[in-house]
């Protein structure tokens, strides 16, 4: 597995703080034998979930977002062993709290609670041990973390919403106009406007929420403050559907959220983009090469403002096996090949700069290994290889997977041929 | 494009009695950070420490003469007068 990007607290899981602007791989991460099912990142944590359903934290832990029962940072991948008796089956990361789904439909939380995001009726504190959020009746299939609030879908296609981190936004743009319950609620809140669909799956940005139906159609409300709910209103109090017409009249399959910008996968595989564009987080621009780089980027800047607000399809991403998105980064895989683009200041591309990617762009660094899982944090990139090209001999390694082949392993890998990826950032800084 | 990330409510900060400073969340995980005395002096500008991005805090000074202090967003206090 490799991580690049920012590491102010350790959630590369690479044992230090540095920033990486190269894909480095974990030197120190074990996870007794068993397959990683998937991967994901908060503010300043990560999480991996394995086929057995143990759950593997680390990165900041100020608010006891990792689980582990203290607040101390944690630089290294650790079993939260608090969870030991559930099998989870999917973690959402919000800013600094983390959201659990168990496979039985329990959701648990735990972390920072100053907005209500636990869904727990205790007061404004914190939990550092994941605990159960009890009013939750209904078993739970998908959920979804924003900066602060977080939403989850139920088995029969409900949505319920808590954490207050829209409040705020929907008070000033109500004009004086009651809210609906679901945006100031600190215990999950049943949405209200979604009784004629069934949602299947939720993805959150900072402070808007998107609804994936069975039907293939998207619903969304919150902060459009970026045009990320494909409207003209500032905030949407109620959720709106997207119209089809947007997507070429086909069915969404899939849906993933930046901060601010949405992406999502019709049933046939194309890719839309929309919402916040200025560090090339739609990925729209055409090819960018070294010597154009400045003069496209800026005339795609102005192209992409005029049209941001609306999903346009992005042709290289067509047919994606998978998509993650940091808050203004993201990953794809496609064709084998695992693809970035976007704000990429702390290296989160991993191309080695510190320079926006405006045009998806496969990730060299990776090699010939094939990417066989991605995951993303704010500010952060995790990239689950399948072949260990530009991995360490440290037989730490060898454990973290059966789908990686543990005979190389126990023989010992050879070394990256590219060397060690790059270690601190570069000192100089553009400001 | 805006020299600023964002702008932000002070009301959309978290505020540390320790520190005195607001903080709000930084795409890049850090803070962008502000401190009551700055407010107090009428800056605007809350930067991260970890990154280039800057926000400008909207917020009314008035509000922040110095020795007031301004309840923190996220605590719900209530005043009571006796």
């Amino acid at each position: 597995m490799s991580s690049k990007g920012a590491n102010s607290y350790g959630q590369l899981g690479l044992g230090h703080r540095e920033d990486a602007l190269l894909p480095q791989s974990l030197k120190v991460f074990s996870c007794k034998h068993q397959s990683i099912k998937s991967i994901a990142g908060g503010g300043g944590h990560s999480v991996v979930i394995t086929d057995a359903g143990e759950l593997f934290v680390c990165g900041q832990n100020k608010e006891g977002q990792l689980g582990l029962n203290h607040t101390e940072d944690v630089q290294c991948f650790t079993s939260c062993t608090s969870l030991s008796s559930v099998c989870v089956i999917q973690v959402a990361c919000g800013w600094d709290f983390t959201i659990i789904l168990t496979g039985n439909g329990e959701v648990l939380s735990c972390g920072s609670n100053s907005f209500g995001q636990l869904g727990v009726p205790q007061s404004s504190e914190g939990c550092l041990i994941p605990q159960k959020i009890e009013s939750l009746k209904e078993k739970v299939m998908n959920i979804a973390a924003g900066l602060r609030h977080v939403l989850a879908a139920t088995e029969s296609g409900m949505v319920f919403q808590w954490g207050t981190g829209m409040a705020s936004r929907a008070n000033r743009a109500s004009q004086g106009k009651t809210i609906p319950a679901f945006l100031t609620a600190k215990e999950p809140c049943k949405l209200t406007g979604l009784e004629n669909v069934k949602v299947r799956r939720v993805t959150a940005g900072s402070y808007h929420s998107v609804s994936l139906t069975d039907e293939g159609e998207l619903c969304v409300w919150g902060s459009n403050k970026h045009g990320q709910l494909v409207n003209k209103e500032i905030f949407l109090a109620a959720p709106q559907k997207i119209d089809a017409h947007f997507f070429s009249n086909e069915k969404i399959g899939a849906v993933w959220s930046g901060w601010t910008h949405v992406v999502a996968q019709t049933e046939t595989g194309k890719v839309f983009t929309w919402g916040r564009a200025d560090y090339g987080q739609l990925g729209r621009s055409t090819v960018v090469d070294d010597g154009q780089r400045e003069k496209v980027q800026r005339s795609s800047e102005q192209h992409v403002e005029q049209l941001s607000n609306v999903p346009v399809s992005v042709p290289c991403l067509a047919g994606a096996s998978q998509i993650a998105c940091g808050s203004e980064h993201n990953l794809a895989v496609v064709g084998g090949h695992c693809f970035s683009w976007g704000w990429n200041e702390h290296g989160m591309c991993g191309d080695g700069t510190e320079a926006n990617v405006y045009a998806p762009k496969p990730i060299t660094a990776i090699g010939s290994a094939k990417p066989f899982l991605i995951g993303c944090g704010a500010g952060h990139s995790m990239v689950l290889c399948q072949t260990l090209t530009f991995w360490k001999p440290y037989p730490a390694l060898g454990t973290m997977g059966q789908r990686l082949s543990p005979l190389a392993l126990g023989q010992g890998c050879p070394p990256c041929p590219r060397g060690p990826a790059l270690g601190p950032r570069s000192p100089t800084k553009s400001t | 494009m805006s020299v600023f990330h964002d702008e932000v409510e002070i009301e959309d900060f978290e505020y540390d009695e320790e520190t005195e400073t607001y903080s709000y969340p930084c795409p890049c995980g850090d803070r962008f950070l502000i401190t009551r005395e700055d407010l107090e002096n009428g800056e605007d500008v809350a930067t991260c420490p970890s990154c280039s991005l800057i926000v400008k805090v909207i917020y009314d000074q008035e509000q922040f003469v110095c020795g007031e202090v301004v309840s923190a967003p996220t605590a719900s206090k209530e005043l009571v007068k006796c």
